[in-house]
């Protein structure tokens, strides 16, 4: 780009200011949380639109990556939605680059690595902003563990038993800590997934104003659930 | 240089509440630098667009004056914002999609070209040596293989979303809640049905009616089928039809 000096530069007091205020944006955005149990992760977003005249089921937020490279994670986001396509785009290649040259899924460890990678070069290269978006990226490790990861603008990234992300993350995380067990199993962490969602959630909670993606240790694929399947579970908890 | 705040009204940079004010100008642009207003409708195996015609002087060529593009023969585009950042989209849009046929050997579906469209808009947004382009963009097709017609609005923060039936420009809020109420009717619609849906809609929240000459109308019907701009007797046609259902 034309511009060739970082447009993130550090304040008197040492801070990165566009950093920050990405932050600011996230926290902003829609509610996104994740759990990993002992066999497997699910991750959730609110997807509430702002008019009944969007063809609802044509939307997606969660993402399957590295399908087509035998893995099977997944990701999410909170904050600026275009920015997170870019970052989509750009795991989904990274996986299928992995997949080539070594023949064998790229860890969900790696993924999140590559991905934060890039997220910080935004945050110092010539001519650009931060992503505006944290990450909640989830999959089976190398060795099959469960892990779920959260990516934050700045490319610096954690790995959660459980967490929130988005508009009233604190709360959601508060009743996540509560309710967290070492030796959960999946069936229960997405029940609690879907309590946890409906605590912050406006107005009434349905299968179609949420998404819920999963991936299981019995067969290692990432897939998002169909509104048919998210409202068994919604049924099942009341 | 992100110290000082007013930067981030100039280039896009987070502003300390984490929002993109060059964004913000843009979709601002878009929608009222016009002033006209344009609404997309789905029916059940067509699409439609509408807007409004001004021909700024009467000196001026109205054929040569149009915010109704066609990308594919059976893609089109209606863009509500500045003229001339309209053409651009238009003119890339056009080779995304020319590309996607020579690469792949098929028509680009609706939804890709969107988010081709989306994708680049985006990229607008995040490199401060581009300003965003104040377009915002409807786009309208009738995919094949069980996804039917779709219409999907591109704006000028790489948002894109499909939709039934939406609106953009000037007096985009007033003619979403007319739509709103009509959303359940919409999927059923056939396209005459839908072409008055849309007609009407417009001539509701501009509060007049108008003659064939003052609206464009653009119709695709059927899987892939033609996008075609509707002639003023086609127009004035669905004018006469609308009248007559009224009385």
């Amino acid at each position: 780009s034309a511009y060739s000096f970082s447009l993130t530069t550090f304040s008197r007091t040492g801070k990165l200011l566009q950093i920050e205020y990405a932050l600011n944006a996230v926290a902003n955005g829609r509610t996104s949380l994740g759990i990993a149990a002992k066999d497997g992760v699910v991750i959730a977003t609110d997807k509430k639109l702002a008019s009944s005249l969007v063809d609802v089921g044509n939307v997606s937020k969660v993402e399957a990556v590295g399908e087509a490279a035998g893995g099977g994670s997944g990701m999410v986001y909170s904050g600026v939605g275009p920015d997170y396509r870019v970052l989509v785009r750009n795991a989904r290649k990274s996986a299928q680059t992995y997949y080539r040259q070594y023949r064998e899924p790229k860890p969900i460890s790696q993924l999140v690595k590559s991905t934060a990678s890039l997220m910080q070069e935004y945050t110092q290269s010539g001519g650009v902003r931060p992503f505006g978006v944290s990450l909640l990226m989830a999959g089976l490790d190398a060795d099959g563990t469960p892990k779920l990861f959260q990516v934050d603008p700045s490319g610096a990234y954690f790995g959660w038993k459980a967490t929130a992300i988005g508009k009233n993350y604190l709360n959601a995380k508060a009743f996540l800590e509560k309710r967290y067990q070492e030796d959960m199993e999946l069936e229960d962490a997405v029940h609690t997934a879907l309590l946890t969602l409906r605590e912050g959630f406006e107005g009434e909670m349905t299968a179609h104003n949420i998404e819920v993606g999963v991936v299981s240790k019995t067969d290692g694929k990432f897939r998002v659930l169909t509104p048919e399947q998210v409202q068994d579970y919604l049924d099942e908890a009341t | 240089m992100s110290r000082d705040s007013n930067y981030d009204h100039h280039i896009s940079i987070f502003s300390p509440q984490g929002r993109l004010y060059q964004m913000e100008y843009a979709f601002k642009a878009a929608n009222t630098s016009s002033g006209l207003t344009g609404v997309a409708v789905r029916g059940a195996n067509s699409c439609v667009v509408v807007t409004q015609k001004k021909v700024p002087d009467r000196l001026m060529d109205p054929a040569s004056i149009s915010s109704v593009h066609a990308i594919t023969p059976s893609i089109g585009a209606l863009t509500c914002g500045l003229h001339a950042d309209a053409r651009a989209v238009v003119q890339r849009a056009r080779y995304e999609a020319s590309d996607f046929a020579y690469k792949y050997g098929y028509p680009i579906p609706v939804a890709q070209l969107a988010r081709r469209v989306a994708d680049i808009a985006q990229v607008y947004t995040q490199s401060a040596s581009m300003r965003p382009l104040a377009v915002t963009t409807l786009l309208v097709g009738v995919d094949d293989a069980g996804v039917g017609p779709q219409v999907y609005k591109v704006d000028c923060a790489g948002h894109f979303l499909p939709f039934f039936g939406t609106a953009a420009g000037a007096k985009e809020q007033e003619a979403t809640n007319f739509l709103e109420k009509r959303v359940d009717d919409m999927k059923a619609y056939t396209a005459d049905e839908t072409v008055r849906c849309a007609i009407m809609c417009l001539g509701s929240v501009l509060g007049s009616d108008f003659r064939g000459s003052e609206i464009e109308v653009a119709v695709v019907d059927g899987v892939r089928g033609q996008f075609t701009k509707l002639t003023e007797e086609d127009i004035e046609k669905h004018l006469e039809a609308i009248a007559d259902s009224e009385d």
